[in-house]
């Protein structure tokens, strides 16, 4: 196993991982134990400003940003590792941006009182576990496989939308959270709905809007025959599950589909304690039978 | 303009309203923002017609309209605009100048949840869940909306009852630099 220490990744937990959705970070945890990936967290991280900082204040967007990073960067760090697709993208964003205009990077270091020199790489969990981890060494560890699974694997807005930053999987249709899910033995849908906009914090602010589109991402995912959805974005989680009996309801749709945090699913498929994987947190029983059939 | 064009771009740009690196002027109305913008079925202006807007220099109307408000910030429209503006960041940017010039926003709860968040952020670095959406329903007058599922969200484990620890340094160093 490659040392991630020589190459100095530090790991970006976030207020969801810390709040509503610590089950993807303690099953994250759980899973890069058994892949003896060692991953320190970022000491002294603050918030990414999540949905609101951007949306008023792009100064404060890349003020909030540059700090976490210019405190990578000082710890010592060359990436940042980051589960929780909101971060990501801000930090992503933000990054490139201050790459890409280095005046930028030096009117924000002026007015904050960092000192960020550019140096530090954004990484995507879904990134790291298909290209970094790989999917052979991901297989490898499989004690369960998932072999009766069928899975729609969501990757929401922001784990690909930057606007005009590479991004490290297609755009519209990607494939990097189908390739881990099928490396454990899963079959992976085709289906419509993988990136299309839950509704983010619509879900609080205009309930029905967001209600609608939760509903269109479970009924295209059942069409095609999903036993659950996949998500690696703690916002998708929480708008796809917690209020899903009433929305199913409002909708007509009859049957529940349970949402997992992928490395849940890794947890799962490589033989690890459902509890210690938090799967009793979610508002959507999930259940795995013994041949690996959700539900 | 020269008799060959030159200078074109640049009294266009004089005339559209100067949206922070974006140039309304480079789009053609084509409308890929909009026929892929999942919010548009309830926009008052759909995302082309903004920027449209915007390349008339008419950013009053563009202001007052729900439409950016109502933007979740998917980035579809952003990704996809095949003369590369970024539609997301004027929305940003659009927002921010309808709040600093006083516009009213026709959604109060949106822009209630946005400031709301930032005051929890700003406290310690971290932001304290619980807290930021009790404080939530009682700005928006309703104390006990979701107050149910924010039990059994309690009761699974989903909340923390106590604050997160702060980010050291970070409410100095906001203080100074947003004196919040």
């Amino acid at each position: 196993m490659e040392v991630l220490s020589e190459r100095r990744v530090a790991l970006f937990p976030g207020c969801s991982l810390e709040g509503t959705s610590s089950e993807f970070l303690a099953s994250l945890l759980e899973v890069f134990r058994v892949l003896d990936i060692q991953c320190p967290a970022l000491d002294n991280w603050s918030c990414c400003g999540a949905t609101s900082a951007h949306a008023l204040d792009h100064e404060m967007h890349l003020a909030l940003n540059a700090r976490n990073l210019a405190a990578a960067e000082e710890q010592g760090y060359s990436e940042l590792l980051v589960p929780c697709a909101a971060c990501y993208h801000r930090l992503a964003s933000a990054a490139f941006e201050l790459r890409d205009k280095p005046a930028r990077l030096a009117e924000v270091n002026a007015k904050t009182g960092l000192d960020y020199r550019g140096g530090v790489a954004v990484r995507n969990v879904l990134d790291f576990l298909a290209n970094d981890t790989g999917t052979e060494m991901i297989a490898a560890r499989v004690k369960t496989p998932l072999a009766h699974l069928n899975a729609a694997c969501y990757y929401g807005c922001l784990n690909t939308r930057i606007p005009r930053m590479p991004a490290f999987d297609d755009v519209d249709y990607p494939m990097s959270m189908d390739l881990v899910v099928q490396a454990l033995g899963a079959k992976t849908l085709d289906w419509s709905y993988k990136t299309e906009c839950c509704g983010a914090s619509l879900f609080i602010t205009k309930e029905e809007t967001s209600a609608r589109l939760v509903a269109q991402v479970l009924q295209d995912a059942l069409a095609r025959g999903a036993d659950c959805i996949v998500v690696s974005c703690p916002m998708c989680h929480n708008n796809l599950d917690t209020k899903q009996a009433a929305i199913r309801e409002a909708f007509g749709i009859a049957k529940p589909v349970p949402i997992l945090f992928v490395t849940q699913l890794i947890g799962l498929a490589f033989g690890l304690d459902a509890g210690r994987l938090g799967l009793a947190k979610h508002f959507v029983p999930v259940a795995l039978s013994a041949t690996g059939k959700a539900c | 303009m020269g008799p060959d064009g030159t200078g074109q771009e640049e009294i266009l740009r004089g005339r559209a309203a100067v949206v922070d690196g974006e140039n309304p002027c480079l789009c053609y109305q084509c409308a890929k923002c909009s026929t892929g913008c999942p919010l548009s079925s309830e926009m008052d202006l759909l995302p082309h017609q903004i920027i449209h807007l915007l390349s008339l220099d008419m950013e009053e109307r563009a202001l007052k309209s729900k439409t950016i408000w109502l933007c979740a910030s998917c980035y579809t429209c952003a990704v996809r605009c095949p003369n590369d503006i970024d539609i997301t960041s004027v929305m940003d940017e659009l927002r921010g100048k309808a709040l600093s010039q006083g516009v009213p926003c026709p959604f109060p709860e949106i822009l209630t949840f946005h400031k709301n968040f930032m005051r929890d952020l700003m406290r310690r670095g971290r932001v304290h869940e619980l807290r930021m959406m009790g404080e939530y329903n009682l700005r928006t007058g309703h104390p006990f909306h979701d107050a149910l599922l924010g039990l059994r969200m309690f009761l699974k484990g989903r909340l923390r009852p106590l604050p997160p620890r702060a980010a050291k340094g970070f409410k100095r160093w906001a203080r100074r630099l947003w004196k919040s």
